[in-house]
């Protein structure tokens, strides 16, 4: 076993040792669950759950684009994207079980995929059993993505680029939450999963590519990876949570045949929220390892990283006599990625700006400009910039 | 009933704010970096299919190819773009490595003439054998290849004095080469019978579609409908032949005629403007004998591109080989090209090496010269008197012969 192995085995075991650890440390009470969504804008916090009238809710979010964007100095791309069209329902079964699914149509259908499809058992605060379709609880922004409720129209790039939002996989595991004090909880997630399968680099023409590794449906490999996160809140509005991926990428054994050496990936995300002084702040930062076949070294990345920070701040409640609920946003996000952290160049940097508009918390017209800089592998230097208009809605 | 009116007379304000922005953020939407300073741009007076033909060959020209695509079994790496670096040269990181040794059929059991030093799960990468001659090749720049490829083979032979009959010291020779038989007669530089080499450290290609298609081969591992057959690893074994899962050839021709053409249309970059000092540095330049071989000018003959024929190509190279010295000798015959020849490098581009290489500078065929006056230093053999004109000089004509050829 390289030391490496032995370093990711480690940290995995360091993981779930801590999520066990949170258990019976803390005091467990139900009033924590039931004044507080689990994940604030997650599967269980959405606005249409609230008309459910029957034992099925069904609802969900559509979101369009209208894009100008630049690079070097020409014209790239000047066009509309009906960008997502998404479908949720929800179903509580009884007072244990409950039932949620999501249905993504991306690019106007291009793309159709079951995004969350996951029953839970629930048999205490600090325990329920969820197996299906889940959302890997990879860092906060992939538990909670909704167009909606994201400030900017495109999501970070260490979202997209490095952690593959939205992640979804096979998995089954538990999660649970504890209240610390009067206002404070603790929350863990922890699934075992198929995890991410070889097209992070066989389909990959632009180096290593975590989200190509995606969509493994079926098990390849006979060893499930896991993914869990542990979050701490001292208050509604503040929120530290770690969480980590780790498991093997290669079919490395196939019906009990041993065809290659194991090559893991381990991702670890930190993400964070806080509100001081009216302005949120939410932030990430991601670093992936990823065993490389020796052949493939040098071309294709073995460590990844990227973070974002996004500052919000509303203004103008009720601004608009015609609808008292309406909102405005002043939102400003930074954002970076090094494809490979071992090459000189192949990093990404951007800066948006931009203010929103929301008639009802439901639904939100965006505009947006960014401004970035793509480096090539050699370090050549190519500018971008955006103008976007979006409008996303929950239904 | 319709839905109430969000904002009643107010619906002037988004467009207003479009406009302003529009008007006064030209540099916050990016701007275009002067042509001139590019080593990727397409010749002028390119007309709408020649400027189609060039963009959709850029494209190829920039594609990564992946396992999934094709890339392998073994290669170097997965891009043209990869190794010359937006157009120009590259890394000694992506340089290629060609092994040489009197035996051929030893060289092929070892993989060689060039090692693929990556392979793609499942795949053996090649390694360099121990007790072989190693020829490293930093990759050269691709632009303006078409004006190459367009100077007629007489322009070229009229510079060559292979028995230095004229006594200067400089012998330029012909790397004559018989093109491989699957090169269209329609080509440049094809045709059955040996033809004036030009692209290549060695000068030992004589069409862009040779240097295109052996490119994808052996750089990516690329088969395309003119060599159709995997690139292997001879001592890998057969259960490695399984790796690469694409049916061949990876790439039609249509394809490699888009890069062909790419190629054929990049201009070369512009040399930077006349000062005191470059009159000098030029006159120098001629003064001490780097002209002999680095020939400033040559003219190309009738094409049917319009912007290709009769253009003057200032190169600064006579495209022929000449003995180098033991110093810069890679003990690898090439073709007709011995183990102490080198084609005259082109010198113009040189104002923007750095621009493309990170701040670095990487200069002769293995890239081992940070900077041109090293090169010069370490030009020998027929170049032996040159360079010791060139190292007499007083401090400031160096440095004035030094800026000229830095801002080619
Ligand atoms: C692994 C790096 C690598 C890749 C990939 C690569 N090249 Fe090259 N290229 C080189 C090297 C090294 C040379 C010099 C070869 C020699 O001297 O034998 C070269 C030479 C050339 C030349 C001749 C330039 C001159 O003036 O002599 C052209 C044209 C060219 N390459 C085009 C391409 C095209 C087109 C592709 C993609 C199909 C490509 N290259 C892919 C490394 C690369
Ligand atoms: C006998 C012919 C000859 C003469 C004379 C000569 N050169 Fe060269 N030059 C070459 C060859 C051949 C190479 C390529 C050598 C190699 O790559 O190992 C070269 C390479 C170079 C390079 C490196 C270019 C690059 O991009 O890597 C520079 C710079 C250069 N010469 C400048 C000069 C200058 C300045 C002089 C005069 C002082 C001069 N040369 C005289 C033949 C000559």
């Amino acid at each position: 076993m390289t030391p490496r192995h032995t370093a990711s085995r480690a940290r995995q075991t360091f993981l779930l040792a801590l999520v066990l650890a949170a258990t019976p440390a803390s005091r467990v009470t139900a009033q924590a669950d039931s004044t507080r969504p689990f994940v604030r804008g997650g599967v269980y916090d959405k606005p249409y759950q609230a008309r459910l009238l029957g034992r099925t809710a069904i609802g969900g979010y559509a979101e369009a684009h209208a894009r100008y964007e630049r690079v070097d100095g020409a014209t790239d791309e000047m066009g509309f994207v009906a960008k997502r069209f998404n479908l949720f329902t929800s179903t509580r079964v009884s007072d244990f079980v409950r039932m949620a699914a999501e249905l993504e149509f991306e690019e106007g259908g291009e793309e159709v995929k079951l995004e969350y499809a996951a029953i839970d058992l629930r048999i205490h605060a600090a325990l329920t059993i969820r197996g299906g379709m889940l959302l890997s609880p990879l860092g906060r922004f992939n538990l909670s993505h909704d167009s909606p409720l994201n400030e900017f129209t495109d999501r970070p790039l260490v979202s997209t680029e490095v952690l593959g939002v939205a992640l979804s996989e096979p998995g089954f595991g538990v999660l649970g939450q504890a209240a610390i004090g009067r206002q404070g909880r603790v929350t863990w997630e922890a699934y075992l999963t198929n995890g991410f399968h070889d097209g992070l680099v066989a389909n990959s023409a632009e180096g290593t590519r975590i989200p190509l590794g995606r969509g493994n449906i079926e098990d390849q490999n006979a060893s499930p990876a896991v993914v869990g996160r542990l979050a701490w809140s001292p208050r509604v509005g503040m929120e530290l949570g770690i969480s980590g991926h780790h498991g093997a990428w290669n079919a490395f054994t196939v019906e009990g045949t041993p065809v290659d050496e194991r090559r893991d990936l381990t991702i670890s995300v930190l993400d964070g929220e806080l509100s001081v002084a009216g302005i949120r702040v939410s932030g990430e930062a991601a670093l992936a390892r990823i065993d490389i076949p020796p052949g493939l070294a040098g071309t294709y990345a073995s460590r990844q990283a990227g973070w974002f920070l996004d500052l919000a701040r509303d203004f103008g409640a009720g601004l608009i006599p015609t609808a008292p609920g309406s909102l405005f946003t002043l939102k400003a996000r930074i954002d970076a990625i090094d494809l490979d952290t071992e090459a000189v160049g192949h990093h990404v940097r951007q800066a948006g700006l931009g203010i929103n508009f929301r008639p009802t918390s439901e639904s939100v017209v965006k505009l947006d400009f960014v401004r970035g800089w793509r480096f090539d592998p050699f370090n050549n230097r190519s500018d971008f910039a955006r103008l976007l208009a979006s409008f996303a809605t929950y239904f | 009933m319709g839905m109430p009116n969000l904002f009643r007379g107010l619906s002037g304000i988004p467009v207003g704010l479009a406009l302003l922005l529009q008007a006064g953020c030209s540099d916050l939407l990016t701007s275009t970096p002067d042509s001139g300073d590019q080593l990727d741009s397409p010749l002028e007076g390119l007309s709408a299919t020649e400027r189609a033909a060039f963009v959709r060959g850029d494209e190829e020209f920039a594609r990564r190819f992946s396992p999934a695509t094709g890339l392998g079994p073994i290669f170097n790496d997965v891009s043209c773009a990869a190794c010359h670096s937006a157009d120009g040269r590259g890394r000694p990181g992506n340089a290629l490595s060609r092994i040489g040794t009197p035996d051929e059929d030893m060289l092929r059991s070892w993989g060689g003439p060039q090692i693929q030093n990556r392979a793609i799960p499942g795949a053996l990468a090649e390694v360099v054998p121990a007790g072989v001659h190693v020829s490293v090749r930093l990759p050269p720049p691709v632009f303006a290849a078409g004006l190459i490829e367009a100077i007629p083979e007489a322009t070229i032979i009229a510079n060559a004095d292979p028995d230095d009959l004229d006594g200067d010291g400089i012998s330029g020779r012909v790397n004559w080469v018989v093109p491989p038989p699957w090169v269209p007669g329609t080509e440049p530089g094809a045709g059955p019978e040996p033809r004036v080499g030009r692209f290549g450290r060695k000068a030992q290609t004589t069409s862009i579609l040779q240097q295109t298609v052996e490119a994808y081969l052996q750089d990516m591992g690329i088969t395309t409908d003119f060599l159709p057959d995997e690139n292997r690893n001879p001592l890998a074994g057969h259960a490695h032949d399984a790796a690469d899962r694409i049916g061949d050839p990876e790439v039609p021709a249509g394809t490699v005629f888009a890069v062909v053409n790419y190629l054929r249309l990049l201009a070369p970059p512009a040399p930077g403007g006349p000062t005191a000092a470059r009159a000098l540095g030029e006159q120098l330049f001629a003064a001490t004998g780097c002209a002999a071989c680095h020939v400033p000018q040559l003219q190309t003959g009738p094409h049917p591109i319009g912007a290709l024929a009769h253009q003057g190509v200032t190169l600064y190279s006579d495209l022929l080989l000449h003995d180098m010295g033991d110093a810069l000798a890679d003990h690898r015959p090439d073709g007709d090209a011995d183990g102490r020849e080198w084609r005259t490098t082109p010198l113009w581009g040189l104002r923007m090496i750095r621009a493309y290489l990170n701040g670095d500078a990487f200069l002769l065929h293995d890239g081992r010269a940070r900077t041109i006056e090293e090169a010069i230093l370490l030009h020998g053999g027929e170049a032996q008197r040159s360079r010791d004109l060139f190292a007499g000089l007083s401090p400031a004509d160096r440095a004035a012969l030094l800026d000229f050829v830095g801002s080619r």
